[in-house]
């Protein structure tokens, strides 16, 4: 009999030089489901996820209870959470042996990702073209701001301003018009999700041609990718979508009703004649089937403050958790807006397994983000700790490379592998 | 020259069973890569983002909405209803000779006609099927309704986008299903792979409000290490046309601020104490956006990103999607493509959201309701229409 639990990328190997959020991300997804991920850093330039090495007082990162500890770059909250699943290896690429080594995982690895800005890597010497004479069947994910081509090749950007030059700040906002981040690098997770699609798709192109290729991927198209509509509309009609708060154009009532206790909300989307009858029994005021300014989609569109106000007035008094489940056991679409600390209690995400309990020896213990889907057979691994900076030197470099114990301290003494930052 | 036979899913048949936006989407990026997609439409009606406003033209039909032609191109279309026997029967057939089935149904809802994942594989053994839901496939939640909003609400992802004075905010548009969708599509592409290796498929449940969970990225670890994430206010500064966020307080080097006093006619300001690092640029960043502003009020807005990306800075503009299609960028990239739409016009579409070497990426306008039922019903598989008790259904009002 097979065994059926063989990960989906057992076997694979990348080499991970990214950085901040979406190429860790698609590379936490790999780790996930089976694939080894040796995390490439240098000891003067970590992961800008980590922080300062020395972090101050007015340090805006988040560490464990405010708490930095003895080694404040393996305890941030970035790096605890988007690095997990990964090794840590330390290399200076700027110097000869570094890169030497480097190009020697070159040839032992079947991915490398990299998210720098557009001509690092060739400045580096460590270009595409170098790296694909030395391995052939080397897939190269290239994941930059704004692609590997064009005049913008080089710009650099921050999930917040993607959200603006690919469009998504223009139709995320009040009715006031004003455009507004999500202040959540809304783009990178939506990035580094998408990054994990394109390299299956380059894997199958390699088990058919047995060759590998450049992915190129720019981080501006993919958030434009997710306004489509509103681009097809303007070519047509001229029409520049703006802000709508947290209307639809379609749907009406659309929105977020306030509810008891502090800063508490719950969203409500009626998309049809049936939930809108259900919905008017549920908040007990049967009479509101037969007001006209109620009594069709349009009607209701046109009169969404008049609409707001009579929801508004119904769930105030109550549990955002009560209102959703009510609404929903009548057939209407709804839920609590929900916090980070809510989140991680939910009994839905619970019962479905969700979140990874993971013990990181030096940030404690934490509940993780995992997968964005779940596969019958092919299941994820559980989390490894994001790993301490160069904990998995000696490995990476005995186990893979075959140095020895004295090439590896020279290594060490020379300050082209370490597990302390360089200040 | 590519042919299609070169593409990456030149030899894989979807069954997209799916309406609405997230599998929909998915299927269109599988399409992308060459899939043949056989999208599956409610006789009549069609998918429900057919009747989706904005509409492309003046009147209403089934065939202009912007968001239908948007997540529906390089796909076939035929009219089926899983609840009628005899169609049920024909999209059967359909699953039993291809390789990905998408829906996106209430969970239990193709089990009760015999469609289930466990059904289907006794037909086809290797099959992937993919359900894409609001909720999932298991759970207490799993009957549960939703929308992009009620995605974004319960996976924790819009509590902290808005203003601290006001409601939480949705990401604009349809973002949330996109995002459910690419990750559909993900999860598809490695069941893919697994097969391509392993040999066999299995079913691959999405739930919306997990995608949200992942794309929070940090109010959950947040919590959990004792800083509460909130609103707050934004770092954009008025340009003569719209908005900028100047983009000096991260990941800037420190001989870029001289370069901007110099710039803006500040001088002065390369040694004030407010401004000489990153951190103290954040710290003080009202006074900071004080100072841009008066520079930056008269400059249009594209100027002004370039000329500040020029020293090196992360600076942004906020485009409009006419910006978008006059961007230097977009057009040296041939990102846009226009495809003439026999009902509309041209119509400009976002192009391939990745490059892959060698392999080129299927563009095609989205099908007509039922235009593929000649095709797909009756030459592939040998009924009439009269049999299946379909009316032609090409377009209409």
């Amino acid at each position: 009999m097979t065994s059926p639990n063989k990960q989906a990328l057992q076997g694979l190997r990348i080499l991970d030089l990214s950085q901040v959020a979406a190429g860790p991300y698609a590379t936490m997804f790999l780790g996930f489901m089976g694939a080894e991920v040796i995390k490439v850093e240098s000891l003067s330039r970590m992961d800008i996820n980590r922080g300062k090495a020395r972090p101050g007082p007015d340090d805006l990162r988040v560490y464990p209870n405010g708490e930095p500890g003895e080694h404040p770059w393996n305890t941030t909250a970035h790096h605890v959470h988007r690095n997990i699943n990964k090794l840590s290896l330390t290399l200076d690429l700027s110097a000869e042996r570094g890169k030497e080594l480097f190009l020697e995982l070159v040839k032992a690895c079947d991915v490398l990702v990299e998210n720098y800005r557009g001509s690092v890597m060739d400045r580096l010497g460590l270009g595409y073209d170098v790296v694909s004479k030395l391995n052939p069947r080397l897939i190269y994910l290239k994941i930059s701001s704004q692609g590997a081509t064009g005049p913008e090749s080089n710009y650099g950007s921050l999930g917040s301003t993607l959200e603006q030059t690919a469009g998504l700040a223009s139709i995320t906002g009040y009715d006031d018009g004003l455009p507004l981040m999500t202040n959540l690098v809304y783009p990178d997770p939506v990035v580094g999700i998408l990054s994990f699609g394109a390299l299956m798709a380059a894997l199958r192109r390699r088990l058919k041609t047995g060759t590998g290729c450049l992915v190129d991927l720019s981080q501006r198209e993919v958030t434009t990718m997710l306004l489509g509509e509103a681009i097809l509309d303007f070519s047509v009609t001229g029409r520049i979508a703006g802000t709508m708060t947290n209307r639809h154009r379609d749907m009406a009532p659309h929105g977020v009703y306030q509810c008891s206790g502090e800063d508490m909300w719950v969203s409500i989307s009626v998309s049809s004649e049936d939930e809108w009858i259900a919905l008017c029994l549920a908040i007990g005021q049967p009479v509101l089937t037969s007001d006209r300014r109620f009594g069709s989609m349009e009607a209701r569109l046109n009169n969404q403050e008049a609409l707001d106000a009579i929801i508004s007035s119904w769930t105030e008094t109550q549990d955002h958790y009560q209102v959703m489940h009510l609404l929903q056991s009548q057939g209407i679409a709804a839920a609590s807006v929900v916090k980070g600390s809510e989140v991680i209690e939910d009994p839905h995400l619970e019962s479905r397994g969700f979140w990874d309990v993971v013990e990181h020896p030096e940030a404690g213990t934490y509940k993780q983000v995992t997968t964005p889907w779940l596969l019958s057979k092919s299941q994820r691994g559980r989390s490894t700790p994001a790993p301490g900076l160069g904990e998995h030197n000696n490995l990476v470099l005995s186990g893979i490379l075959g140095l020895t114990q004295s090439e590896i301290d020279t290594l060490e003494a020379d300050g082209i592998i370490g597990d302390t930052p360089k200040e | 020259m590519t042919t299609t036979n070169d593409n990456i899913l030149s030899d894989i048949r979807v069954l997209d069973l799916s309406q609405g936006v997230a599998g929909p989407f998915c299927s269109k990026l599988l399409a992308g890569l060459g899939a043949e997609v056989v999208k599956v439409e409610p006789p009549g009606t069609g998918d429900s983002s057919r009747s989706s406003r904005p509409f492309l033209g003046g009147s209403v039909t089934t065939e202009n909405s912007a968001l239908f032609s948007y997540i529906n191109t390089s796909k076939k279309s035929v009219t089926l209803d899983p609840a009628i026997p005899l169609q049920a029967q024909a999209i059967k057939k359909l699953a039993q000779d291809c390789h990905i089935l998408v829906e996106s149904f209430p969970p239990g809802y193709l089990e009760s006609l015999g469609m289930g994942y466990d059904h289907l594989i006794e037909l086809n053994p290797n099959l992937i099927y993919v359900s894409v839901t609001p909720f999932g496939q298991t759970g207490p939640y799993s009957s549960y309704k939703g929308s992009d909003l009620v995605a974004q609400a319960a996976g924790a992802l819009m509590y902290t986008i808005g203003l601290p004075d006001k409601e939480p905010l949705k990401v604009g548009g349809e973002s949330a299903l996109y995002t459910v969708g690419v990750s559909a599509f993900s999860a598809t592409m490695m069941a893919v792979y697994v097969r391509d290796v392993q040999g066999f498929g299995q079913h691959v449940d999405i739930s919306a409000m997990e995608v949200m969970t992942v794309s929070q990225i940090h109010s959950s670890i947040y919590a959990q290490f004792g800083r509460t994430p909130a609103r707050r206010g934004t770092n954009l500064v008025q340009a003569k046309d719209g908005w900028v966020s100047p983009g000096l307080e991260t990941g800037v080097q420190e001989s870029t601020w001289l370069k901007v006093c110099e710039l803006i006619g500040k001088p002065e300001l390369v040694d004030d104490p407010k401004f000489t690092t990153q951190e103290a640029r954040r710290a003080n960043q009202q006074d900071l956006l004080d100072v841009i502003a008066d520079w930056a009020g008269t400059k249009p807005k594209e100027e002004i990103y370039h000329t500040l990306q020029a020293l090196r800075t992360i600076t942004g503009y906020v485009a409009t999607v006419e910006d978008l299609l006059v961007s230097q960028q977009f057009v040296a990239r041939e990102f846009f493509q226009t495809l003439a739409d026999p009902s509309i016009g041209d119509v400009v579409h976002p192009g391939a959201p990745f490059r892959i070497d060698g392999s080129s990426w299927q563009l095609h306008v989205a099908p007509i309701l039922g235009e593929h039922n000649d095709e797909i019903l009756c030459r592939r598989l040998g009924y009439s229409l009269d049999e299946l008790s379909l009316t032609s259904d090409k377009g209409g009002a």
